[in-house]
């Protein structure tokens, strides 16, 4: 298992639209299963609705787990992602 | 941009011609049915120059290349591809395939006949008139105006077998000139006219006949005038034979060879083959049809009435004026009339109960001119454009059929001419107006009571979950796979919506709404999942297994709940039409920020082709309709 941790640089944080792109992000790795969670709220990067329901703000640290699958490049990948986006 | 280009790479990258099953295209996207999703090289896709986006859903590949751009990459892939075209409707038919053959055949038939219901309805709706209006002015029928316009009225009858070969051929993917080659053979001026076969037999005077397969056996050189099984049939043989020539002709040949071949073999086997058994069977028809109205009591008119729509369907309709010609000269009077009348104004009945109580906008375009047709005893575009394909109005019909022929042989109607059915019905029965009038009356209420009845808009209502908050629940039953409008006001395209993570689908199929008032209510009976912070979006889960996603305005998320009023929490229990959402229309464009509100089902892909209803929409209206939603919840 991969995993890292990122502080949301981001104001609004997780909303509708970087969740969708996170989800189709994440979707590019099928064989990993990947996991954003706040304290003890997470959710599959897949799933919109849950990673909406993280209500993840600006300031937030989340943690980003891979398992499975091309776990390296799909961490590097994710980490890329939250840089540009959030 | 170079669309050829574009068109190329998009063709190699998909797998080759061996991997398309259909193409088409809508405002901004190419959508392609794929055989095997696992030939294509998805990556390769999403890198072309001018691809803005690559989707796999339901069985279809869209690619989005945006407004003006993706009807010239489409016809270069058509050329390139070397595929015919097809409507947005075809791909997703293809897409849907893999029903039980009955079922595919009710459908390939509506497919068919679908596209060329304006061209009936309005022949029909003429000939009704005219035919009814000459009746009442017999010196009308001498006059050029009737020349011209009986003209007008019957052409799309007399012509029916090559508007029926054309779509048909584009319905079963073969080239739709061919098709209209075959329609062409069919009805060839050379041929005796199906409607003056009667008057052949009348007359005495032999039909011409051919001799086949070298002299093996004759037969008759009618037309198919009129006819729809036939023609369809032939087609469908058509393109099997055009499709299999394509693939193994050298492609050097193919022009030469393919239409020559396709055309001579259909054509030779539909006249010497399918013909002679069709009009075997249409005799059959005829002798058992006459046989059946000689059963007393009512019994053979009540089973006559029931099967005629059945007879329409196959085409031995026009050979009734035989059997009517034949009992005016013998006894003077025509007691096939009243069946007839029976028959057709039920299926005008039951089509107009549709027109009525369908919610379907498209449904209730077509039911309603098609009774219309029907009460003038033009019975085609109700019953292949809507009784048929939706089977119960059609035994509806049958119904009030029976019923409305036992009337008229009881009080033993008879006309004093034949060809015309329905209300005008009245100018030949004028010694029976009130028994016929009663005969009409009996057919139009039974079937329009049955169809009323029956009819019901997909499957009822699946068991609901309990209800939480009982007030301001407006009486509504919701059908599964069903999203009806949570916001009144104008409803746009997915593609319309004026950001781009919304209209290219990444977070799902869906479309927008421009609220014209600032109140959002469930779409669907479900359960609330998720609620942003900034209370301007709402997760929602049917009990059917939609997620729904409601975002309010565009970037509304920067105004911090400034605005939203929020009546629902995260795991509450929604009927549809409850309150959800109140929203301040004004102070989001105030803000400067646009109030169009994307309504997505952002697990679309798992669940199958979607469809919506765009244009002004009241609260509640149904939208978007998932196909096939599964219970996977």
């Amino acid at each position: 298992m991969k995993s890292f941790t990122y502080t949301i640089t981001d104001p609004v944080g997780i909303h509708a639209r970087p969740a969708g792109l996170l989800v189709k992000a994440a979707k590019a790795f099928a064989g990993a299963e990947i996991t954003v969670s706040k304290g003890d709220k997470s959710a599959k990067a897949t799933q919109l609705m849950k990673l909406m329901g993280l209500g993840v703000k600006g300031g937030d640290q989340i943690t980003v787990s891979v398992n499975g699958g091309d776990e390296e490049a799909a961490a590097a990948a994710m980490e890329d992602f939250f840089k540009n986006n959030l | 941009m170079d669309y050829r280009k574009c068109a190329q790479e998009i063709f190699r990258h998909v797998g080759g011609r061996e991997n398309l099953v259909s193409a088409a295209h809508c405002a901004t996207r190419l959508r392609l049915v794929i055989a095997d999703n696992g030939k294509l090289d998805m990556d390769a896709l999403e890198d072309i120059d001018g691809v803005k986006g690559v989707f796999s859903n339901a069985g279809q590949l869209q690619l989005i290349l945006g407004t003006g751009t993706v009807n010239k990459v489409y016809d270069e892939f058509l050329a390139v591809s070397g595929m015919t075209a097809a409507t947005k409707e075809e791909v997703k038919a293809a897409a849907a395939a893999r029903q039980p053959l009955p079922k595919r055949m009710v459908k390939a038939l509506g497919d068919v006949f679908v596209p060329i219901l304006p061209a009936i309805v309005a022949s029909g709706l003429i000939m009704g008139l005219l035919e009814g209006l000459c009746k009442a002015f017999p010196t009308l029928a001498d006059s050029g105006t009737y020349t011209i316009f009986h003209l007008f009225s019957n052409a799309a009858f007399v012509f029916l077998p090559i508007l029926v070969a054309v779509s048909a051929a584009r319905v079963f993917g073969g080239n739709i000139f061919l098709g209209a080659v075959i329609g062409m053979i069919m009805i060839h001026t050379d041929l005796v006219n199906a409607w003056s076969v009667a008057d052949y037999v009348a007359s005495g005077t032999p039909i011409p006949t051919a001799d086949v397969w070298f002299g093996l056996f004759d037969i008759n050189l009618t037309g198919y005038q009129g006819h729809v099984i036939p023609v369809i049939i032939a087609v469908w043989i058509m393109c099997q034979i055009e499709k299999r020539l394509h693939k193994v002709v050298p492609e050097m040949l193919d022009l030469f060879i393919t239409p020559l071949v396709t055309v001579c073999a259909t054509g030779y086997l539909t006249l010497t083959v399918f013909g002679p058994v069709f009009s075997t069977l249409e005799n059959w028809v005829l002798e058992g049809v006459q046989m059946l109205i000689t059963i007393p009591f009512g019994i053979g008119a009540a089973l006559m009435g029931a099967i005629y729509p059945l007879t329409v369907v196959c085409g031995v309709h026009h050979m009734y004026n035989v059997i009517e010609a034949g009992m005016l000269s013998s006894v003077g009077l025509n007691t096939w009339m009243p069946i007839a009348s029976a028959a057709n104004f039920a299926q005008g009945a039951a089509c107009l109960a549709i027109a009525l109580k369908t919610r379907e906008r498209k449904t209730k375009a077509l039911a309603l001119p098609s009774a219309m047709s029907a009460a003038l005893g033009i019975t085609e575009p109700a019953i292949f454009g809507v009784n048929l394909r939706l089977v119960k109005p059609l035994v509806a019909g049958m119904i009030g059929g029976a019923a409305g022929s036992v009337v008229g042989s009881m009080f033993h109607i008879g006309a004093t001419a034949y060809g015309v059915t329905g209300l005008f019905g009245f100018l030949t029965t004028t010694d029976y107006i009130v028994p016929y009038a009663i005969e009409l009356a009996v057919s139009f209420v039974v079937a329009f009571a049955v169809s009323w009845f029956l009819y019901k808009e997909k499957a009822p209502e699946t068991a609901s979950a309990p209800v939480s908050q009982a007030e301001t629940t407006p009486a509504l039953t919701c059908q599964p796979g069903v999203v009806y409008c949570p916001i009144q006001g104008k409803v746009i395209p997915l593609e319309e919506i004026p950001d781009d993570t919304f209209a290219t689908g990444v977070l799902g199929e869906g479309f927008g709404i421009q609220p014209a008032v600032g109140r959002v209510v469930a779409p669907f009976d479900g359960e609330v999942t998720t609620v942003a912070e900034s209370k301007h979006a709402i997760g929602l889960a049917s009990s059917d297994g939609m997620e729904l996603l409601i975002h309010v305005g565009i970037n509304t998320v920067e105004m911090n709940g400034e605005g939203f009023t929020l009546h629902v929490s995260e795991g509450d229990q929604v009927k549809a039409g409850q309150l959800l959402l109140d929203f301040d229309l004004e102070l989001i464009a105030k803000k400067g920020y646009p109030t169009t509100t994307a309504v997505l089902v952002t697990n679309s892909e798992d669940l199958g082709s979607v469809s919506v209803h765009a244009g002004d929409q009241a609260s509640l209206d149904p939208i978007l309709t998932v196909k096939a939603c599964v219970s996977n919840n």
